[in-house]
């Protein structure tokens, strides 16, 4: 946490978040005066999922992910909780600079969608073609901006350069410029009625999928996949996709355990605001599976590192992926249930 | 292959130790959830494998540079972590165009508008694209 001052001379209190978008949807609302964490508004724009998309390559690999779609978690939240946001998008990359430059005199924080490779205040680790990375911007200084970056601990400048060439980077996901800020926003919205929306939506989208590769479904075939990946691939090969699958529940802006860490803190949360035993039950549960994903991501680890143990196998890998999907089964079964009991 | 332990094990702390910690949530002993700021060690591992992946790879193909096997422009296009289909788009190029200029022979040929389209979407100067660096 550190203060800062935005464009309008108002202060500004940067939060240390572990994912971009909901770090900078939740700045957006606490600058109107809305205090809402992080996690609420994970939970709110149902952002936890599950996904492997073995015809998308990207370096070479293929995409696993635990969230949902960059974007929708924004998109969402905004829309269960009522605020009205100016969004959009621009094929002229003068026009979007200038557009922002306007947008931030007039006093609003803005956010925007870029591209993390080519903002050069990450360290290297950072820095991958990912066109989905949220920051907000607070107003411009000397040849750049200063921004709240929420995967950060400080607000950091940015060269007007890297910014532009951020915004429009070219590849899978275009962010075109996308910018957003809070135009109208309800002082004292109705969270409980999001919460449930948000519960029922995330149950939905877990169990109830047309698709082999996506929720509980996409789990069990990732697991099999796994399994059967050494004697398919070679282990070299196979090494390199389970670090992959790895990176994306631990390393890109998860907040541990792929989101489920997250998610079990909006559970609790609602339990909080629901007062319901049930909630903070289930809130539990996610916790406990969260802690099996962290043992999947061990047991992965040792299995690349080739410690020698013969017992880390990708049998014993494969085979808790498939007890995380077996209990995270249930665990939406029981939510969407209550989802249904509970009152607005 | 004790050796090459140690080379990883200091990777990893090489590229943790940059001061910038994301961070993670983690229960306290009130059963709270709080936010705190140590790597787990898995995704250390895993990370450090990927980047040691991607510097080998990125150091072979320079020595394939400078063999003659590729153009100076893999080189590039593989050190901003780029494939051909995103570097057509990005340079404005039709992609089949830019898999013939990976080849050195063609790629020796090209004029010097193509080049400066290479060089604004790589954002390298034109001396930098037409060769690789020594080590």
């Amino acid at each position: 946490m550190s203060s800062e001052v935005t464009a309008a001379g108002k202060p500004f209190i940067h939060h240390h978040s572990a994912h971009c978008e909901s770090g900078a949807t939740s700045a957006l609302f606490r600058d109107k005066g809305v205090e809402i964490s992080e996690s609420m508004i994970f939970g709110i724009g149902s952002g936890i999922y599950f996904g492997h998309l073995p015809f998308i390559k990207w370096v070479g690999l293929p995409i696993t992910t635990f969230r949902s779609r960059p974007g929708t978690l924004f998109a969402k939240a905004a829309k269960r909780i009522g605020g009205k946001f100016f969004t959009k998008r621009y094929h002229s990359a003068k026009k979007g600079m200038a557009e922002l430059r306007r947008v931030l005199s007039e006093g609003h924080i803005v956010g925007l969608t870029t591209n993390i490779y080519w903002l050069t205040y990450f360290p290297n680790r950072f820095r991958f073609q990912f066109n989905g990375h949220n920051i907000v911007v607070l107003r411009e200084i000397e040849n750049g901006f200063r921004v709240s970056d929420p995967v950060l601990e400080y607000p950091v400048d940015c060269l007007t350069e890297d910014m532009e060439r951020a915004r429009f980077a070219r590849g899978p996901l275009e962010p075109r410029g996308f910018m957003y800020y809070a135009e109208n926003v309800p002082l004292n919205p109705d969270l409980r009625l999001a919460c449930i929306a948000a519960m029922k939506d995330t149950c939905k989208m877990m169990l109830r999928t047309p698709f082999p590769f996506v929720g509980i479904r996409g789990m069990r075939y990732l697991a099999k996949k796994t399994i059967s990946s050494p004697d398919k691939l070679g282990f070299k090969e196979a090494c390199r996709r389970l670090a992959n699958i790895v990176r994306m529940q631990e390393e890109v802006g998860t907040g541990g355990a792929g989101f489920r860490f997250m998610y079990a803190a909006f559970l609790q949360e609602a339990a909080d605001l629901f007062a319901s035993a049930e909630l903070s039950q289930l809130s539990k549960e996610m916790t406990a599976i969260g802690d099996i994903w962290r043992e999947f991501a061990v047991v992965s680890a040792r299995i690349i590192k080739q410690r020698g143990q013969p017992e880390e196998t990708f049998e014993k890998a494969g085979g808790l992926m498939l007890i995380c999907a077996g209990r995270e089964e249930q665990l939406f079964r029981d939510l969407d249930k209550i989802a249904r009991t509970l009152k607005a | 292959m004790k050796a090459q332990k140690e080379l990883t094990m200091e990777l990893e702390d090489e590229i943790f130790n940059d001061g910038l910690p994301k961070a993670y949530y983690k229960h306290n002993d009130n059963g709270q959830y709080v936010l705190e700021t140590n790597a787990p060690w898995a995704e250390k591992v895993s990370c450090a494998l990927i980047i040691a992946g991607n510097r080998a790879n990125l150091e072979e193909i320079r020595k394939a540079v400078l063999a003659g096997q590729k153009s100076p422009l893999c080189y590039h296009m593989e050190m901003r972590q780029m494939d051909p289909g995103m570097l057509a788009k990005a340079a404005g190029i039709a992609g089949f165009r830019v898999k013939r200029h990976l080849r050195p022979e063609i790629f020796a040929k090209l004029k010097l508008s193509v080049l400066n389209r290479y060089t604004k979407a790589l954002r390298v100067t034109l001396e930098e694209l037409k060769t690789v660096p020594n080590s």
